[in-house]
């Protein structure tokens, strides 16, 4: 009932709205405020006070009552502006990878020579994440999304409020800005890599028996093959490593979806992506072969996003996003 | 200060010290062990906190917090009420701090704290405490921004600060709620009030039992009288009146003892208004004879002229009286009145009894004998004293003959002993007597020091009289303080303050203070209300000028808040050395030289040497100050603003001529 209320309000915001564009500060006109729980507890509060003030005839009693009224209406109006004129600067997600939670990163930034405290965002039902905008400063958030599955995470609106100071009312506005999140099939599957090819200029046996030339350790990155790990390390209590290999002999890798007929659609999808994994934090070079598309041997980020990417949306028509 | 576990005890320390802070502020009324169990359970959550001390499993608590409900229904033998609710609220809101470990939990404690707040609200209303709600409200306030705060990096002095300023903001809001809410008149039902202390006079009267009478200067009252004041030795202030008499003790009659019957008034009426401080007592003081009870529903008027109220007087209360200081009351006394009021205990008191009759056989009249009687006291060694010595079970007997030191009371109870051995009708009436001017805002100020007693008789022909015996024995104590007459009296603070005439004055003004106080604030009500708004302008106001007035205040407070609080949210200051240079820049574009975007001042200053020599001094000069304000560093912050302001009116003067 109260998600269905909130989408209805929501929707009705974007009506109003329309869609916004990054950068932009919130506007009065776009604000909205309520009391919170704790802060209805406090109104209940102030009208048991001011029952018993007037029954008493207690000047004192009443007085109270009407300051922490009037500390109340003040406090409206300190959490509506801690909102006010905030800029809304950026939001971006790096792609995730299938079954796995991702980040959303917004930015903001305040023109205005007072601290923003408690400036919470919320997408897709995730819990608020809050941070403090310095006086004429920026900073960011980092929202968890929920983990999703392969394909494309449509972020259509974000939940910015604050319920600063004292809790006892929410500011909040709708940021209707649309955010689409790559979303890699999950690296999964334990068949070896193919590692022979056309033209192939390396001694094979050299890289089965490892024997790349070690090039040192680097955080983990999500879809790391936990083979790669530095598992020793972490049982010393260092953070999760991955140890690194230059291939010596550049080898050139294919991988082929047409090559896995044993396995259904989706574990295909989740075999190269393993396979795209692994050489890439090797530095190996590799090629992808779709069904109608071809990604010519490379390596580097740039390459990684686009196989991945390809098998990411692999089958799926712009409609059918995942939601 | 971080607990064991390392998160930040700043929520719990906050929560606990208002908590604490409400605690205190009923502090003199609670029973003791609600204060130490609450000490107790703050103590024991913060050895939780700081050290391996477990805390109570929950079945513990649940125990615990039936047998407090049990002690204090035993105590009170109600949870109704103020004191019991307070020792509820105290007891329960410290126990909940044994388990405050969410942001709900410390806010409930809060709101207990708020309760505890509200409820000394209700209890006492002075000046002084008045300060101390403030004081509390704004460490609730401040214990609830750190609690809500969460993750926010606000500290906590500035979280002081931000709840002080968010209640500063509230009181012009609170001031104009407070004048223009309407009242409302009688409450809608009504708790017991227990607990309250008892101050001031007493219903017995016992002069051999008391050795040293007490010197309190705490006020009992303030009168303010409409036109002039009566004369100082006219000022009785009516209590209770004592018509039973054992030897030893006096006591009120029981009941209704006789019909009181019409008087005829004499002189002038008086009238006044009474300000009453709470006693715990039933008497409402009036001046000698009152003419009617101030409010029916409140207060009774009884036969001997006393004003007994229904309920004790817990909190400041103030009554406008019609009083004479002279009636006459014709006709023959009452059979049951002079009954009532020549009874002697039998066997009692046997010498002044001998004495009296013998007294009362040797004078023509009543009036001659009352005379007489006064006339012993004044000249036959009678000694005022506060600090007699104690005297026997016989005890009228033991002070006319043996110490004949004494205070009012031992006068009042000797001559109305007298007058009732001698066959006339007597009785003893408490009270207080004068009370010290204040001529800052001309009231009388009574004190519980100058409590009185003295005696009325009834004569033939003129009905009950009053008679003061104690102003045979020391005709000073009617026109002087009680202090001028014996010096020592009075604690040294006392003396002091009688000694040096700033410090009385300042005392005077302080009172003055106080009395403004309890007439304007603690008894604002509607009369008071509509009185304003007749001072505002309102013809005939009712409450819906109030209303309109509150709406109007409402609103305004509203706006101006708004204002005020978003005044913060426009965009910071622009660079208004930037902005002065655009204006230069703007300024010579018109004269014909417009400056390309990639020039810089200098090359700019070259430009305008070239093209308009005319202009090339004033320009040059502007322009190389800029040049040095904006990538000098020779010049200090402090100057800068000044050298800005400067740069500023230099370029809003300049007037570059049109090219020719």
């Amino acid at each position: 009932m109260k998600e269905f209320l909130r989408n209805r309000i929501a929707a009705w915001a974007r009506r109003r709205q329309g869609l916004d564009v990054p950068p932009f500060s919130f506007h009065r006109r776009r604000i909205y405020i309520l009391p919170t729980g704790l802060g209805m507890a406090f109104t209940v509060m102030l009208v048991v006070m001011l029952i018993a003030g007037i029954n008493y005839g207690s000047s004192a009693a009443m007085f109270l009552t009407f300051l922490l009224g009037g500390f109340t209406l003040v406090c409206m109006h300190q959490c509506h502006r801690n909102l006010l004129r905030v800029f809304f600067v950026s939001a971006s997600a790096p792609p995730m990878f299938a079954g796995k939670p991702g980040v959303l990163r917004v930015v903001f930034s305040s023109d205005t020579s007072f601290a923003r405290y408690g400036i919470e965002v919320a997408a897709l039902k995730s819990p608020n994440v809050g941070t403090d905008v310095p006086a004429r400063g920026q900073s960011h958030v980092d929202v968890p999304l929920p983990p999703s599955k392969r394909g494309t995470l449509l972020i259509d609106r974000l939940y910015v409020s604050t319920s600063f100071p004292y809790n006892l009312f929410r500011a909040w506005t709708w940021v209707h800005f649309p955010i689409e999140v790559t979303v890699y099939p999950r690296p999964h599957g334990s068949l070896p890599m193919p590692s022979e090819s056309g033209e192939k200029s390396g001694p094979r046996s050299m890289t089965i028996a490892g024997s790349d030339e070690w090039q040192g350790l680097r955080p983990f990155r999500e879809g790391d093959s936990p083979r790669q790990v530095a598992w020793k390390a972490y049982a010393r209590g260092a953070p999760l490593l991955v140890k690194e290999y230059t291939a010596l002999g550049a080898e050139l890798r294919v991988f082929d979806y047409s090559q896995l007929p044993q396995l259904d659609i989706e574990s295909r999808l989740e075999q190269l992506t393993r396979w795209i994994v692994d050489a890439e934090s090797r530095g190996e070079r590799y090629a992808l072969v779709l069904p109608g598309r071809t990604f010519e041997a490379d390596s580097g980020p740039q390459h990684r996003h686009e196989c991945l990417s390809a098998l990411a949306s692999h089958g799926l028509t712009k409609d059918a996003d995942a939601r | 200060m971080r607990g064991k576990d390392g998160e930040s005890l700043a929520p719990l320390i906050w929560t606990s010290t208002a908590l604490v802070c409400g605690v205190l502020l009923h502090i003199d009324r609670l029973p003791l062990w609600t204060s130490a169990t609450a000490a107790l359970w703050v103590g024991w959550r913060f050895a939780s906190e700081l050290r391996s001390v477990r805390l109570p499993s929950s079945f513990a608590k649940v125990g615990v917090t039936l047998a407090m409900i049990v002690a204090v229904l035993v105590q009170f033998r109600t949870l109704n009420g103020l004191a019991a609710g307070t020792a509820l609220l105290v007891v329960m809101g410290s126990l909940k701090l044994l388990e405050t470990h969410s942001m709900r939990d410390r806010s409930i404690v809060i709101g207990a704290s708020l309760f505890l707040l509200l409820a000394a609200c209700l209890d006492r209303q002075s000046m002084l405490r008045a300060g101390l709600y403030l004081i509390h409200a704004w460490v609730c306030c401040t214990a609830l921004a750190v609690t809500t705060r969460g993750r926010v990096a606000i500290t906590n002095s500035g979280a002081a600060k931000l709840s002080a300023r968010s209640l500063g903001l509230a009181v012009p809001l609170a001031l104009v709620m407070f004048l223009f809410f309407p009242r409302v008149v009688g409450g809608f039902w009504t708790l017991p009030q227990t607990g309250a202390a008892t101050t001031g006079l007493s219903e017995t009267m016992s002069p051999g039992s008391i050795s040293e009478l007490g010197e309190s200067g705490e006020p009992a009252f303030r009168v303010h009288f409409e036109g002039t004041p009566p004369p100082r030795e006219q000022l009785y202030w009516r209590g209770p009146v004592l018509h039973d008499f054992d030897g030893y003790t006096w006591r009120q009659a029981p009941g209704q003892a006789y019909v009181k019957r019409p008087v005829t008034y004499i002189g002038q009426p008086y009238r006044y208004r009474v300000t009453l401080e709470p006693s715990g007592n039933r008497w409402w003081f009036a001046l000698d004879t009152v003419v009617q009870s101030p409010d029916r529903r409140k207060v009774q008027l009884t036969f001997d002229n006393q004003l007994v109220a229904r309920d004790p007087v817990n909190t400041t209360i103030s009554y406008e009286a019609v009083s004479h200081t002279e009636t006459r009351e014709e006709g023959p006394i009452p059979v049951v009145a002079r009954r009532v009021d020549t009874r002697l205990p039998e066997g009692r008191n046997s010498r002044s009894v001998e004495l009296a009759r013998s007294m009362r056989a040797a004078a023509e009249s009543d009036e001659r004998y009352v005379a007489d009687v006064l006339n012993m006291f004044r000249t036959g060694g009678f000694e005022y004293t506060l600090t007699p010595p104690l005297l026997d079970l016989d005890s009228v007997d033991d002070f006319i003959f043996n110490t004949r030191k004494g205070f009012c009371g031992h006068y009042a109870s000797a001559f109305v002993t007298m007058m009732r051995a001698g066959g006339v009708p007597a009785r003893v009436v408490t009270g207080y007597h004068g009370g010290e001017w204040n001529r800052i805002r001309q009231y009388f100020l009574v004190r519980q020091s100058d409590a009185h007693a003295w005696a009325e008789v009834w004569l033939e022909g003129r009905g009950w009289a009053r008679f003061d015996p104690t102003a045979s024995a020391a005709p000073q104590r009617l026109t002087n303080a009680l202090a001028s007459l014996i010096p020592e009296a009075g604690s040294a603070s006392e003396r002091l303050l009688r000694d040096i005439p700033w410090l009385f004055d300042l005392r005077q003004r302080w009172d003055a203070l106080n009395d403004w106080w309890n007439e304007r604030v603690v008894k604002f009500n509607l009369e008071t209300q509509l009185d304003l708004m007749r001072l505002l302008g309102f013809e005939s106001p009712d409450w819906r000028v109030l209303g309109y007035a509150l709406s109007a205040g409402l609103v305004l407070w509203m706006l101006i808040i708004g204002w005020q609080v978003a005044r913060g949210a426009r965009p910071a200051p622009v660079d208004r050395l930037a902005a002065a240079y655009q204006k230069l820049c703007a300024k010579l574009a018109r004269a014909g030289i417009p400056r390309e975007p990639h020039v810089g001042p200098q090359a700019y200053a070259t430009t305008i040497r070239a093209e308009r020599p005319d202009l090339a001094t004033d320009a040059g000069v502007l322009l190389s100050t800029y040049t040095q304000l904006r990538f000098g560093n020779e010049i200090s912050e402090a100057d800068r603003a000044e050298a800005v302001r400067a740069f500023e009116r230099a370029v809003r003067s300049f007037r570059p001529s049109r090219a020719k």
